[in-house]
Order: C-alpha cells, then sequence, then structure tokens
C-alpha cells in the first residue's frame, strides 16, 4: 500500500527548523520565514503577471479530495470491491507486459523495490551497471520509462483516444480491460481514485466524455499522478476547447477522437516527457531565463510597445525559460496555460520556418473559444521564440508586423547582442552561490509564479539521475503540500543526498546537499541561500513585469 | 518576411501528410529535409519573390495543416486566395478523395480561387510504378472536368516543382493584367498622353 514509502527515519516534521517571527510588510534585506507574499525574493515590483495557482488548485477546487480511495468501497460492499481490484490489478500486470512489448520481469521490479524502500528509484543503479553502449541505454532507458508511468486516455464509451507508449493494435487488444476500468470509475463524475496494488498506484481521473488513467510505479502521489493526467486533459482541450470536444460527444458517444487529434500525439507525448524531468510542472511556476536586468526591462519594453489592439499576450522564451511578458491590463495568463504553450512549442521543430498562425485553446482562461497563436523564431537558428496571442483570428498581418516592429526595436536600442548573448548562459552553477555540501535547488517566488533554479550538475549527469533528483523535490513537495497534513520544514536524509524543503505562503524552496551536510548546516544554508537570491533577484527574475 | 506587401495569396491544402510542407520548403529553400514527419500545426505563412516576365511578383503562401481539427477554420486561410495547390499523394488515392473535398469547398467559397491540382512524391513511382494509387488518366479527366493545371511532383529531387509555382505566378501576373484591361472604367481626363478619338470627330 501506498502509505508505506513515507515514514522516513531523516524527516523532521514541523516547527522545529525555522522560528517564525511574524509578518514583514517591508521587502527586507534579510529574508525570513515570516515573509509576506509580494515581499519575498523575486516578486514582482508591479503585481504578478499569472493568476494565482495554488499546487493541485484544479483538483481541490472542484474535486471533492475524499474521492481519493486508498481501497475503495467501506462497509458492506468491501468484499466485492476487494476482489474486483484484485482482478483489475492482475489484469493491469497483463496489460502492462502486452503494452510495453518488452519483456522485462515485472515481479523482479516489484520484489526489488519492495527491498529497496528507501531507493526512489532501485534500477537506476542496477541497470547501470549490467549496461553499456548508447543504444542499449535508450532502450533502457525506454523500458524504464515505461515501466515508470503509463497513460492512457479513453473516452466514456471506452473508445481508445491516446496511449502513452504501445500501439493501438496493442491498445485495442485490451480493450476489455480498458471497459472493466472505466466502469469501475463510473461512478463520480470529476473524481480522482486510485488503486494500490503489486507496487503500481493506478490512478484515474473522469473528465466527461474522457477518462485518463496512469499507471505508475513512481513514487510520486495520487495528487502529483493526477495532476499530470490533468495536465494531458488540458492539453486535448486546448486543441479542440471544451466545448467542441462536448458537443462531440454528445452527438456521437463512440465518436473516435483519435481522427481529430491525428498528428497531436507527439504534443502529449512531449508534455508526459516534460513533466518528468522540467520542475515547472511540479512547482507551477514559470522558470525565468537568468538576464541582465537592464537588457531585459529594453526588451520588455521593446516588446510593450509593438502591440496591437488584438494582442493579449506577448511572450518571448528560449527552450522553456522565459525572457519577457506582456499582457493586456486586467488579464492575466494561467500557469498551466503557460506550460501548454511552452510545451507546443518545444514539441515541433515546425515553427522554426515561416510564421505559424493557429488557433490554441487556453482551457485556464476561457475553455470555450480559441485564439490565435502567432509563433515565429526571431531567427532562425537562435533558440528565440516569440508566442503572441492575439483575440482575432483575422489580424495575422497586424501581428506579424508587431514581430517586426519589435525586432526593430531590439536592434535600434541594441539590445538584440546583450539578448543573444544570453541564451548562451541559460544556466548558472550552483557553485556562484557559493555555499559548501549544495548541489542544487529550486526556489519559487509565490506572489510572482517565477522560480529559479541552477544548472543540474554532478552526481546527476544521466537522464535517470536527473529523473531522480526531480521525483526527490517531488518527494518533498508533496509531502508539505499533503492536503490533510500539510508541512513547512522537511529534512530529509538518504543515502545519497539530503534534502531540505521549506515552503511558506510567500515562497518555496527546496534545497539539495550532499550526504556529508549535516542539519543544522542545512538550515543556515538555508538562510544563506535566501539573501543570495534577494541580493541576486534583478537578473534570477522578472521584476518589473509590463502590461499593454 | 511581414510587413512586405504581398501580390498574391497562394493557399496549399490537401490531406495530412501529403507533403505540403515539403513542397514549400523545396520551393522556398530549395532543399528537402529528411527525419521526421513534422505535421504542421494551424498554418504557416511565408512570402516568396518571384521574377515574371521583367516584373516581379510576391507570392504569400499558407501552407496549411492537412488535419481534420483545423478544417472548421480553414476558411480563413483560403479566403481571397488568388491560386491554391489542392496536393494529394500519388500514392494514397485517399489523399486524392480529400483533395476533391478541398476542391468542392474553393468552388463553393472561392470561386475566382485557381486550382492547381498536384500530385507529390514523385520519386516514389520512379522505383515502382505500381505504386500509383490512382489512374493518371482518371486525375487528368478530373482536372479538365474543373478547369485545373495538373502537376506531379517531388520534393525529394525537385522534379517539377519551380514549374508549379512558376505557372501559379504567370497565370497571376497574366490574369491581373487581363483583369485591369477589363476592369478599366471610361476614360481618364487627367491623362495626358490617352488618346482623344472621340473629342475629334463628332458631338461638339
Ligand atoms: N519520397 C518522398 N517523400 C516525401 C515527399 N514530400 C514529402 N515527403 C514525406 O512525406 C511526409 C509528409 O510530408 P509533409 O510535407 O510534412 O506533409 P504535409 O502535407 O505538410 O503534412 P501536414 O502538415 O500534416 O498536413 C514527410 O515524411 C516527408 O519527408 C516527396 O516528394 N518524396
Ligand atoms: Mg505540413
Amino acid at each position: 500500500m501506498a502509505a508505506d514509502v513515507h515514514k522516513k527515519s531523516g524527516d523532521v516534521l514541523n516547527g522545529s527548523l525555522f522560528p517564525d517571527d511574524g509578518q514583514h510588510a517591508e521587502r527586507s534585506e534579510s529574508p525570513t520565514p515570516g515573509l509576506a507574499q509580494g515581499t519575498e525574493p523575486g516578486a514582482g515590483q508591479e503585481g504578478a503577471m499569472f493568476v494565482h495557482a495554488q499546487s493541485y488548485e484544479d483538483l481541490t477546487s472542484t474535486d471533492n479530495p475524499d474521492a481519493t480511495l486508498q481501497m475503495p468501497g467501506d462497509g458492506e460492499d468491501v468484499q466485492a470491491d476487494q476482489t474486483m481490484i484484485e482482478e483489475i490489478s492482475k489484469d493491469f500486470s497483463e496489460l502492462s507486459t502486452q503494452l510495453t512489448g518488452i519483456a522485462l520481469d515485472l515481479e523482479e521490479e516489484i520484489r526489488q523495490s519492495k527491498e529497496d524502500k528507501l531507493e526512489l528509484s532501485p534500477q537506476a543503479s542496477r541497470r547501470d551497471s549490467v549496461l553499456s553502449g548508447k543504444e542499449e541505454e535508450d532502450v533502457a532507458m525506454d523500458a524504464w520509462r515505461m515501466h515508470q508511468k503509463h497513460v492512457f486516455v479513453l473516452s466514456e464509451a471506452g473508445k481508445p483516444v491516446y496511449s502513452r507508449y504501445g500501439s493501438e493494435e496493442a491498445l485495442s487488444s485490451t480493450m476489455g480491460v480498458m471497459m472493466a476500468l472505466v466502469s469501475f470509475v463510473e461512478a463520480q463524475e470529476n473524481a480522482i481514485r486510485s488503486i494500490h496494488a503489486d507496487g503500481y498506484k493506478v490512478v484515474f481521473v473522469r473528465r466527461s466524455p474522457l477518462v485518463l488513467v496512469a499507471v505508475a510505479q513512481t513514487r510520486q502521489s495520487e495528487q502529483e499522478i493526477a495532476q499530470e493526467l490533468l495536465y494531458i486533459y488540458y492539453q486535448i482541450l486546448s486543441l479542440l476547447t471544451w466545448t467542441q470536444l462536448n458537443r462531440i460527444f454528445q452527438q456521437k458517444q463512440n465518436y473516435d477522437l483519435r481522427r481529430l487529434l491525428a498528428g497531436s500525439e507527439r504534443i502529449t507525448d512531449n508534455l508526459l516527457d516534460l513533466m518528468a524531468r522540467d520542475p515547472s510542472f511540479l512547482m507551477g511556476a514559470a522558470r525565468c531565463l537568468p538576464m541582465a536586468s537592464g537588457v531585459r526591462e529594453i526588451v520588455s519594453t521593446c516588446l510593450q510597445q509593438a502591440k496591437a489592439k488584438s494582442l493579449v499576450f506577448a511572450i518571448l522564451l528560449s527552450n522553456n525559460q522565459l525572457v519577457s511578458l506582456v499582457r493586456k491590463k486586467d488579464q492575466f495568463l494561467h500557469p498551466i496555460d503557460l506550460h501548454l504553450l511552452f510545451n507546443l512549442i518545444s514539441s515541433s521543430s515546425s515553427f522554426r520556418e515561416g510564421e505559424a498562425w493557429t488557433p490554441i485553446c487556453l482551457p485556464k482562461f476561457n475553455s470555450s473559444s480559441f485564439f490565435s497563436a502567432h509563433i515565429s523564431y526571431l531567427e532562425q537558428d537562435t533558440d528565440l521564440c516569440l508566442l503572441l496571442i492575439s483575440t482575432d483570428r483575422e489580424d495575422f498581418f497586424t501581428v506579424s508586423d508587431c514581430k517586426r516592429r519589435f525586432q526593430e526595436r531590439l536592434k535600434k536600442r541594441g539590445v538584440y547582442h546583450a539578448l543573444l548573448e544570453a541564451l548562451h548562459t541559460p544556466f548558472y552553477s550552483v557553485s556562484k552561490v557559493g555555499i559548501p555540501y549544495l548541489r542544487h535547488f529550486i526556489y519559487k517566488s509565490k506572489s510572482s509564479g517565477l522560480f529559479t533554479s541552477p544548472e543540474i550538475e554532478a552526481p546527476y549527469i544521466t537522464e535517470e539521475e536527473k529523473e531522480r533528483l526531480l521525483g526527490l523535490y517531488q518527494y518533498l513537495h508533496s509531502r508539505a503540500h499533503n492536503s490533510s497534513r500539510p508541512l513547512t520544514n522537511i529534512y530529509y536524509t538518504g543515502s545519497h543526498e539530503n534534502l531540505l524543503a521549506w515552503v511558506t505562503n510567500a515562497f518555496e524552496l527546496y534545497m539539495c546537499f550532499s550526504p556529508l551536510g549535516t542539519k543544522a548546516a542545512a538550515v543556515n544554508a538555508a538562510h544563506k541561500l535566501m539573501r543570495w537570491i534577494r541580493k541576486e533577484e534583478d537578473w534570477l527574475f522578472i521584476l518589473t513585469p509590463q502590461t499593454y | 518576411m511581414s510587413g512586405q506587401r504581398v501580390d498574391a495569396k497562394v493557399v496549399m491544402l490537401g490531406k495530412e501528410y501529403v507533403g505540403k510542407t515539403s513542397l514549400v520548403e523545396r520551393y522556398v529553400h530549395n532543399r528537402f529535409l529528411v527525419g521526421p514527419y513534422q505535421n504542421t500545426i494551424g498554418a504557416a505563412f511565408v512570402a516568396k519573390v518571384m521574377p515574371v516576365g521583367g516584373r516581379t511578383v510576391t507570392l504569400g503562401i499558407w501552407d496549411t495543416a492537412g488535419s481534420e481539427r483545423y478544417e472548421a477554420m480553414s476558411r480563413i486561410y483560403y479566403r481571397g486566395a488568388k491560386a491554391a495547390i489542392v496536393c494529394y499523394d500519388l500514392t494514397d488515392s485517399s489523399s486524392f478523395q480529400r483533395a476533391k473535398f478541398w476542391v468542392n469547398e474553393l468552388q463553393n467559397f472561392e470561386e475566382n480561387c485557381r486550382i492547381y491540382l498536384c500530385g507529390t512524391k514523385s520519386d516514389l513511382l520512379d522505383d515502382d510504378r505500381r505504386k500509383r494509387g490512382i489512374d493518371f488518366h482518371d486525375v487528368q479527366d478530373y482536372a479538365d472536368d474543373i478547369k485545373a493545371e495538373l502537376f506531379e511532383t517531388s520534393s525529394k529531387t525537385g522534379q517539377n516543382v519551380d514549374e508549379l509555382f512558376k505557372k501559379v505566378a504567370e497565370d497571376y501576373v497574366q490574369f491581373t493584367s487581363f483583369q485591369e484591361m477589363t476592369e478599366e472604367k471610361g476614360v481618364d481626363l487627367s491623362q495626358k498622353n490617352t488618346p482623344t478619338y472621340f473629342y475629334s470627330c463628332c458631338h461638339h
């Protein structure tokens, strides 16, 4: 059962780490846990760019959190449900082997992870020692991923809509199991349900007319997995709108949605990959590209000046990092919508040519209609992508002209070069902070919805190691945001590293130390890091966002 | 490319995967990109200047996505187009059915748009004639019926690609000059060189 992994000797719970010395109204020199929201390092001076989003907002606002079931059924039905679950989980093991098509021994994996309960990813080290050669690594990596998490989307009528890994033929041959699962979740609209069995978590999210299912071996909580499924759901909405999706299924219950989604699998695959390695999703925030504040300010001004009546948002980004964002006054972007846009851009090289003009729904902004997005790279071989979101689909040439004017201004004001320069150093090294034993950290300013994080360096070299680190952050994050018992401070000791989490209503900080450090040193380091971030916030964050 | 005057709007239409993007890529950059297929999202705009008979014509090309998802919005891409290059894959007969759908669409909503039928990936037929998915004469008859030009191209080898766009540009020039002539309204008195036959005889 899921709760087993949670009790960890090294966890230090609330209250003991940091004193709470009340609320500070001013931007303080030496940040403390009592910082009020809006005064923490990285907080924008003129308010936020984003809708303020709590993690899991979607789950807790529309869903009853009690609907997360460890084991469904209480009272008289227990017996029946138990057997049903056993059957389902047995079928599911079969299903997973069928779908992967790779005969790794599941039982072996499961036994292994039971023995090494405290390791987040026991498979990793084992395989490293076995495999060599790039190709084998790729295959192994895929296999490993498949074991970590499957994702399926089906219609309520049981028709396949999307499947991560595994061909459609394989998927349709297992429709029987799918139908059983669907009937199992039939009960409640918008509920999250989960089954825990055999080292798997099977999580269902039902968003009529779709059902989303994840089969995961990760240590993520149900909420986190459900959050990822919701992202997939929103991804589908961004292509179709909620209105269209519902209309289609109202007209024809057993419609095959794959027809309409053809060609978008790549976008969804990319989203799942991104969520496994980019902390933006976990943080519910955008990562800023570090840049001299003077340069950023001029860039933002140029972007702001190249306006048009129909423009709502203008976003300049580089490799999923935010460079600048201008928004219409009173219009806020939701981080989920921003992530979907980032994902769309990173999933396709087709935007490198010409200028794209595409309908896109921002489901958190308005799930019933399309915006028109103008997507283009400033120059073909640079990683600077400009995204202009317009309300008028007939306005292509006007919006296209905004891009031209923006580029002209950049050159006239002489910052184009400095901007390109900043792209060469998209990450800073953690050694810049000068804290011994500190390997990595994530700091999020809640009021700005932005976070900063140094480059991931040794020993987290391989993709697996990187994902393992993210897995650790995920674990701390879920503990900190546990809906029944949220924690402010957590200190976690593991055999490979120690971690510290510090979550207040103004910021979230996650730090990763070498296992040689002590708790006392980690607490000191947190304060030191906060001072460093305050000192460096100018270039780490976007402090003066612009509006139209 | 923006800010530049576009003379003629040209729209690429056709089922997904038939090779619209590759055709534009070959024409604009004279290259054929290998690598995984990247379906177009929405549509992509690119402008290209063509020399035609002593003048230049700027074609504004809309490369639309073939996915059915965008079908409902396709009008914004072809509205006002002077030419439509309706593509089908020479090896895939279902793509020809889809081409007919686009032709109907254009005939109903955009009657002034000239239609160019384009069978793509002709290089695939070079290896094996039997791969042809639809009879050439059937297509030719259809093209005659709808008064469309017919081309068979390969973006991989470049075969016939420039010829296709050249024809589009030339037709545009010819058509617009013809249109200018027929649209000429009366005599402009301010124009000094206008011959004044009518004045010299009668009526005064
Ligand atoms: N052999 C051969 N392959 C081609 C040719 N043209 C395109 N292809 C291949 O066909 C596939 C689809 O080409 P695209 O140009 O992306 O197709 P599209 O019509 O733009 O597709 P959508 O954007 O989804 O509507 C790609 O894998 C191309 O490499 C050709 O002339 N010869
Ligand atoms: Mg294309």
